[in-house]
């Protein structure tokens, strides 16, 4: 199967051969980064730019890293150097950028919708890094990857997602793929941050952590925005993590050998105890490296690769 | 002096037959009868030269009455102005429009309503009615000076843009502008609920992560407005009703005999929240209040049918094509409506059989006129002739290039409608003529 799309921007409208064929990729991609010298000459005399009107620091880097590796060219635009402060529109910024010719244009953006505004206007393939509370393909992949490198076949996996539903596009990109691979999800968070329309996704809710755990696979502990109790979502960050809390406890509950993940960054003893996040079963550094692989994976595909014989 | 013959005439305010002819001089309905002759029609006009039309397959009605447009007139014309506002209106069948006050400066004082007034007679085609703000500077803090801004000719009060969050301004504005006789025009929102929203919180919002506005955000103040117009007997009207919440609200106020009159976008009964997710993220329809459920939409057509809404408005709201050029969060709330909406509702309401025509005019003419106490609304002989003959088969593409108006921010761009204002005339005069294309 040869990869067809201009862009990538939402994993709801992948299927399920699409997302497996970037899988199946990352993995050659894997093997490079443990080389000793790691570069390929595969994407030598294209560009990728960096487009990040959000502040990141592991997305951002692990996008330039992955295209670096590839022998790409990069550019990274943070917003606060960007035109934008100088009163120029989105639309115009992105059209000055178009006229430099990029190959690739990776886009992380406050408002949802924002990759999918640009991908519109621009002629080059455009990676969603990460739009609002929308999707976060990437992020998605790399946890999928992660989480088939452990277990296999996710067919029947229980995993909870458990923390801020509603604003996490994490949340959102990994239901609609572990829908696709046969996973049962479980999302579990206070009713403020689960309200019922997100019943309408199709995978099961819960306000209740205790009674989800036994026989759970993997608990992805979703980052909790500090200033979400300042809007008054929660009463306090101490009873948050009294209820939702990853402890060590918690997870002899499930009963299994359970993978721990996060997407980062973690606010450790908030929404997963430091203890857990350091582990034996977390998985959350390997997340980090398997981000890249599935990065250059992506980009790889995108720049025209297609074949699963990508490395020499 | 104009004689239309054998056209279908449509005026709810009298029993007329369904064919017949009408006479248009000294700027009045001259006449109106199953058939004229020729020695007939001398008669009434005394001899002097007239035209005449065929009106074979056409319809005839009262020209309809916008009661919710925003000409941004004063400080934003690069938006929209006055006289492009009037000429987008005359083209799409409306030959008096009512004007938002929140203009920059808002309109809250004597001479920015006649400064209206005065741009809309210079244009001289659409009769434009300003409203006055609610409040100064619409700010929800002090009213305005009422008795002298209905004396200058504001024919209603409103903040339309934000919702008035005090509930104790809201009682004084009703009680207060008893010294007028003009309605308060809420715009009925909730800023602690809508805040930040961009579209319907519901299904759709929670899968495409927008900020969603929750119906209720409308209700509750819709529930307040009305409690507190039956408290005071003040005379309330409400704008772009979307919510099913606020139908029923209505229709409960209306059998209790609250003074109070409500409208309905035509956005509102076309679409639904689903079509931003399969335009994904397409700001054509980013509205506010925003495009909600099918149920909403049923709610709010069967409140139109049961006389629970009144009437029809538009809620033009031009933007510039750079601001509406962003993301959906980003860009401006708003649909430019005036040379489209009639053509919408006929194609998409009225010739499916859901609306009859006599409904459609009741709600954009009849009823506007009545509760502002405009003039208009009906073709009665004396009455102004203020008069549109409709082709209900002309069909037209929507492009930018069509659209007099300058904004373009409307879904409809690229789609062909059907039902069109063929000749509008104002006081008798012919200010629109789509066979003259352009003839304003």
């Amino acid at each position: 199967m040869a990869w067809s799309r201009k862009d990538i921007l939402h994993i709801e409208d992948l299927d399920l051969q699409e997302i497996q064929l970037i899988l199946n990729t990352a993995k050659p991609m894997k093997e490079i980064l443990f080389r000793a010298v790691k570069k390929l000459p595969t994407c030598r005399g294209k560009s990728v730019y960096n487009l990040f009107f959000e502040s990141s620091t592991r997305t951002r880097t692990s996008f330039e890293t992955a295209a670096k590796i590839l022998g790409a060219d990069t550019t990274s635009l943070a917003v606060a150097q960007s035109s934008l402060n100088k009163g120029e529109s989105l639309l115009d910024t992105v059209r000055t950028l178009q006229a430099m010719k990029p190959d690739v244009v990776v886009i992380r953006h406050a408002s949802s919708g924002a990759a999918h505004f640009l991908a519109k206007e621009l002629k080059a393939s455009v990676i969603n890094a990460g739009d609002g509370q929308h999707e976060h393909p990437s992020q998605c992949l790399l946890d999928l990857y992660t989480m088939q490198e452990h277990l296999g076949s996710l067919e029947g996996r229980k995993i909870l997602i458990v923390g801020d539903i509603l604003h996490s596009r994490v949340a959102r990109s990994n239901v609609w793929a572990l829908k696709k691979l046969g996973a049962e999800v479980v999302l579990v968070g206070p009713p403020t941050l689960l309200p019922p329309e997100i019943k309408a996704w199709g995978v099961k809710t819960s306000y209740n952590l205790e009674e989800e755990l036994p026989g759970a696979d993997i608990i992805m502990a979703l980052r909790l925005q500090l200033e979400r109790q300042q809007a008054g979502l929660l009463p306090s960050l101490r009873e948050y993590s009294q209820l939702y809390g990853i402890t060590a406890a918690r997870v002899q509950m499930t009963g299994k050998e359970t993978l721990i993940m996060h997407p980062g960054p973690v606010n450790r003893g908030v929404e997963i105890e430091s203890s857990v996040v350091n582990s034996v079963q977390s998985v959350i550094e390997e997340q980090v490296t398997n981000g890249v692989a599935v990065r250059m994976a992506m980009i790889f595909l995108l720049m025209g690769g297609g074949t699963s014989h990508v490395v020499d | 002096m104009w004689w239309i013959k054998n056209a279908h005439i449509i005026d709810p305010q009298q029993n007329i037959p369904e064919k017949g002819d009408l006479l248009i001089g000294e700027g009045k309905v001259l006449a109106l009868k199953q058939n004229f002759t020729e020695d007939e029609v001398r008669a009434i006009t005394k001899d002097r030269p007239w035209q005449e039309i065929d009106g074979t397959g056409k319809y005839l009605f009262p020209g309809l009455i916008d009661v919710h447009t925003h000409l941004r007139e004063p400080g934003r014309e690069d938006k929209e102005e006055i006289a492009t506002g009037s000429q987008a209106a005359v083209k799409g069948g409306f030959t008096t429009i009512l004007a938002m006050p929140n203009t920059t400066p808002v309109l809250d004082q004597k001479a920015l309503i006649e400064y209206v007034i005065n741009q809309g007679k210079k244009v001289n085609l659409a009769k434009i009615y300003p409203i006055g703000a609610i409040t100064k500077g619409q700010l929800g803090k002090e009213l305005v000076e009422m008795a002298e801004l209905a004396a200058a000719g504001a024919v209603a009060f409103s903040d339309d843009g934000k919702g008035v969050q005090s509930g104790e301004i809201m009682r004084l504005a009703m009680e207060y502008a008893k010294l007028t006789g003009c309605p308060i025009i809420s715009h009925c929102e909730e800023e602690t609920l809508a805040k930040q929203g961009v579209m319907h919180r519901g299904i759709v919002s929670a899968r495409l992560g927008l900020k969603g506005i929750p119906s209720s955000s409308e209700s509750v103040m819709v529930a307040r407005d009305l409690l507190l117009a039956q408290e005071n007997s003040g005379k309330l009207h409400l704008a772009h009703i979307s919510a099913k919440e606020s139908v029923e609200l209505i229709r409960r106020a209306k059998e209790n005999g609250v003074d109070v009159t409500a409208e309905v976008n035509p956005h509102h009964l076309l679409f639904t929240d689903e079509i931003i997710a399969q335009n994904l993220y397409d700001t054509s329809y980013k509205v506010n209040p925003p495009l909600r459920t099918e149920e909403d939409r049923q709610a709010l057509i069967e409140g139109l049918l049961d006389g629970t809404l009144d009437m029809l408005a538009t809620d033009h709201a031009p933007h510039t094509w750079e601001e509406k050029a962003n993301t959906f969060g980003e860009a401006p709330f708003g649909i430019s409506g005036l040379e489209t909406a009639l053509a919408a509702v006929w194609k998409n309401l009225v010739v499916p059989g859901i609306f009859s025509p006599e409904v459609m005019v009741r709600a954009w003419s009849t009823k506007p006129a009545q509760r502002f106490n405009l003039a208009g609304g009906t073709l009665k002989v004396g009455e102004v002739a203020d008069v549109v003959l409709f082709d209900p088969e002309a069909t037209q593409l929507i492009t930018e290039e069509y659209l007099v108006s300058k904004g373009k921010n409307t879904p409809f761009l690229g789609q062909s409608l059907q039902g069109f204002a063929e000749k509008v005339w104002i006081n008798g005069q012919l200010v629109w003529d789509r066979k003259v294309e352009g003839k304003c």
